[in-house]
């Protein structure tokens, strides 16, 4: 740590040695009426260059510094009092600081003859605007989402809870990115352990990089290993808010529009915004209808393969005529071909989202075409099961998360391969895997399939029924008097 | 972690070869056998028949059609010394494996009924697992079984699942394999069938086909030998006393006319008249009636002639049940399940009584309480003048 030293010509030679072939920094130094030297150091791009012409240098340059005073005792000092119209000042001493204001873009003077330098919060650049969250988007509710600054984020949280026990704390992690994130919560409501945990956690991440939230949270799970991700994340501020109010925990990266919930059960990745936005006895029948897609998503491939190949004689007759009849000339066993029908679902989900959306409709030209009907009338791949395949993939689309779709996605193909390997008895071990696995998931020590196992009565009915709000805060009154 | 990864992943391979994964069939390499027809053989044997489906001769709706005169199922049969035999020996002559799982009917002649003991054959079709236990049981008069498997259904595809609908849609449930297994092991009640005939029926002016009619029930006694036949109205009056009955549809003469009903909600109840004496037993049935057709010139949109109707339709009805319980009384066999009743009000009675049943069933007095209510007379009130 040094400190800033009195000479300006010493400091320059630091702060020049430190922005070495850094051209976007701009060290500019003048000399005021009465000979003062006053250097300014500043991040081009970064800073409202406008407010620094209109409010620093023209005042400095054209009318000097008012007469009379006692500057001899600190100009910096006296900047930030009484004279500069700014407000967001600061004082430093330290070079390191120093530099590190400046490349969060504040904007630093030297004065010749002083150990401070004044640092001031012009900071200003480019950003996306507020648009509508794309990713999870919602047919009634707020079309505000997150984007890439922090400060706008956090001041969306802010801006609908009006309220001093919402906590905004500030990390610095990274190495070199040096990202902010802000652990918020509502102070009361929270719980102090998960604060605790999350904090020392935070405490303990060594990056270099903070590229996405996604880097945050494979530090934060306790089970890493784990096929279902122990944190939410979302880019929609109402989301959070409600999150907030009933006591989880959020956090906030600068750069990316997705901010982390935690702690969650495996029925959040299952509730959308809109369940709490539409009519609460419609949402009755979405959930309901949600739940069984889900477990299609992931079930029906496998399921399928048992049925047809272990245990014919559990498909009514007529179906089953049905379905010998499609396969009467399929050169694969079901499980290949489910397999590979499986495989090309993907691989067109895959493509689907990385093209570019000009080429979107030859991805699903191709799909739909040359797969679904040509495949068929080839008679590679027989009739249900490109109604199984698609089915599946209809049923995780109703998930309303994106990344809660994905472990499904992976326990399709685990089932299905036990089921081809052992029919009904195979999926059901899967199950008992699946549950076992379930059960014995944690997320910031609240348990993964909480209302269920272990089971609590009052909240396992809000799984079903979406109660209406009156019911619900009359209970959360209660809760909180205890 | 990892190694617990590798571990797994080694176990994953090995039980993918060492199971062989060919474990599974794939349903084109099944043949489902949707009846089978059992037929007396010479010197002992038994003769069975399958018939099985050929999935690629469905009418699909992708097929458009198709050629109408092609069969939709073949029938494969052989002789053996039991059941299992001669389905062995269909199979040697099969490309795809036989299920038996989808059976929905089991047809089997009276011959075979007449000259066999029947109970060893039920014990090849009711021991087996692959046995569904849905499957209808019929008994084929007048012909052999095997020629009614083979005659195809007028509108099913499927001439078997055609006749079990047939029954279905009729009302006439409770003739699974699983509750004849039921009845034919209780002490206290006995089977009784459906009888399918085969008759030439005139469908349309250039052809007449043979096509199998359901002509009545037959009543098994305790070794599974017939002892009578019901027609088919009093099979379906007995199928009501029974408390299988589901529809039973009545025309009984009233006030020089005569009217139709149809009844529904059918239930029956069984019990001793006169406190303790187990000889005496009331059957009540119950049901709703709803006027259909009405020839006798009353208005009966007047209260006065609604209750008497009503009076009438339990009167004629209580007859005519009575007359088909003291018939198979006559015969002996308990279908109705009284034995049953008896076995659970007076336990220690029912010991002494519970061997040779089929004879002590004659004296027991059974009379019939009919409880019908009329719920409706129609939308029309006096009839037209």
């Amino acid at each position: 740590m040094s400190s800033i030293s009195t000479s300006i010509k010493a400091n320059e030679a630091y702060l020049r040695n430190q922005f070495e072939s850094c051209s976007d920094v701009v060290f500019r130094s003048f000399i005021l009426e009465d000979e003062t030297l006053l250097l300014i150091v500043y991040l081009d791009g970064m800073t409202q260059l406008q407010s620094v012409e209109s409010n620093i240098l023209k005042p400095l340059l054209y009318s000097g510094l008012p007469q009379g005073l006692d500057r001899m005792q600190s100009l910096a000092g006296m900047f930030s009092r009484e004279w500069l119209p700014l407000t967001n000042v600061k004082k430093d001493e330290s070079l390191e600081d120093l530099v590190h204001h400046i490349l969060q873009g504040s904007l630093g003077i030297l004065v010749d003859g002083e150990a401070s330098a004044l640092l001031l919060q012009v900071q200003g650049y480019e950003k996306r605007s507020i648009e509508e969250p794309k990713k999870e988007s919602t047919l009634r509710g707020s079309k505000e989402g997150f984007v890439e600054n922090i400060r706008t984020n956090t001041s969306l949280i802010r801006r609908r809870i009006l309220h001093p026990h919402l906590k905004m704390e500030s990390y610095t992690i990274g190495k070199y990115t040096q990202t902010e994130v802000v652990l918020t919560y509502m102070q009361g409501l929270a719980d102090e352990k998960v604060l605790s945990e999350v904090r020392k956690k935070l405490g303990e991440i060594e990056l270099d990089g903070v590229i996405d939230s996604a880097y945050i949270e494979e530090w934060l799970e306790n089970r890493p290993f784990s096929i279902f991700s122990q944190i939410q994340n979302t880019e929609r501020p109402d989301i959070v808010t409600a999150c907030l109010l009933e006591g989880k925990v959020a956090l906030l990266t600068n750069g990316t529009p997705f901010a982390l919930i935690l702690p969650i059960t495996f029925w959040s990745g299952l509730q959308s915004a809109d369940d709490y936005f539409e009519r609460f006895v419609f949402v009755i029948l979405t959930r309901f209808i949600r739940y069984l897609m889900t477990f299609i998503s992931f079930s029906l491939p496998a399921l399928y393969v048992a049925l047809t190949t272990f245990h014919p004689e559990m498909i009514p007759s007529t179906l089953m005529l049905s379905i010998a009849a499609a396969r009467q000339s399929s050169p694969f066993p079901t499980v290949i071909e489910v397999f590979l029908m499986m495989i090309i679902f993907d691989g067109l989900q895959e493509a689907g989202v990385h093209l570019p959306t000009q080429l979107g409709s030859v991805v699903s030209i191709i799909g739909a075409l040359i797969i679904g009907q040509a495949a068929v009338e080839a008679g590679i791949i027989s009739t249900p099961i490109i109604i199984v395949i698609s089915l599946t993939g209809i049923a995780a689309y109703t998930i309303p998360r994106y990344s809660a779709a994905l472990p499904f996605r992976i326990i399709r193909y685990l089932l299905l391969f036990i089921s081809a390997l052992l029919g009904f008895m195979g999926f059901a071990l899967g199950m008992i895997f699946l549950m076992i696995h379930l059960v014995m998931l944690e997320s910031f020590g609240k348990p993964f399939m909480s209302p269920i196992a272990p089971f609590d009565g009052k909240r396992f009915r809000d799984l079903i029924i979406r109660y209406p709000f009156w019911i619900k805060n009359g209970r959360n009154k209660k809760e909180r008097q205890t | 972690m990892i190694r617990f990864v590798l571990l797994a992943c080694v176990s994953l391979t090995l039980a993918l070869i060492s199971s062989g994964c060919t474990d599974f069939v794939e349903p084109n390499q099944l043949a489902g056998v949707l009846g089978t027809a059992i037929d007396h053989g010479e010197d002992g044997m038994i003769e069975v028949s399958h018939q099985i489906v050929i999935p690629s001769q469905l009418e699909g709706p992708s097929k458009g059609g198709g050629s109408g005169n092609s069969n939709p199922f073949l029938v494969m049969s052989a002789t053996g010394q039991d059941v299992f035999q001669a389905t062995q020996k269909i199979q040697f002559k099969m490309s795809r494996r036989l299920i038996t799982n989808h059976r929905s009917i089991i047809a089997i002649s009276e011959e075979y009924f007449r000259r066999n003991d029947v109970r060893k054959l039920f014990d090849k079709l009711f021991r087996d697992p692959a046995n569904n236990l849905r499957d209808i049981i019929v008994l084929i008069k007048g012909s052999s079984a095997k020629e009614f498997i083979m005659l195809k259904h007028p509108i099913e595809s499927l001439s078997s699942i055609g006749a079990a609908k047939e029954l279905q849609i009729n009302g006439m449930s409770g003739f699974s394999s699983r509750q004849f297994l039921i009845d034919s092991f209780l002490k206290g009640s006995r089977p009784l069938i459906p009888v399918l005939q085969i008759e030439s029926l005139k469908r349309s002016p250039k052809k007449t086909d043979p096509t199998a009619l359901l002509s009545g029930f037959a009543v098994l006694d305790h070794n599974l030998k017939i002892k009578g036949l019901l027609d088919v109205e009093e099979g379906s009056g007995a199928l009501w006393m029974m408390g299988k009955g589901t529809y039973h549809g009545a025309t009984v003469p009233w006030k020089n006319g005569i009217v139709s009903l149809r009844l529904t909600q059918l239930h029956r109840r069984i019990s001793s008249a006169a406190g303790q004496d187990p000889k005496r037993i009331v059957l009540t049935v119950k049901a709703q009636a709803y006027l259909l057709e009405n020839s006798s010139q009353r208005d009966m949109s007047e209260a006065d002639n609604m209750v008497e109707l009503q009076k009438g339709i339990n009167e004629q009805i209580q007859k005519e049940l009575q007359g088909t319980i003291d018939k198979v009384q006559r015969w002996g066999p308990d279908v109705f399940g009284i034995g049953e009743y008896l076995h659970r009000q007076n336990p220690y009675w029912w010991k002494s009584q519970e061997d040779d049943w089929d004879e002590k069933f004659k004296n027991i007095d059974v009379s019939v309480k009919a409880d019908i209510l009329l719920r409706s007379t129609g939308v029309s009130g006096a009839p037209l003048k």
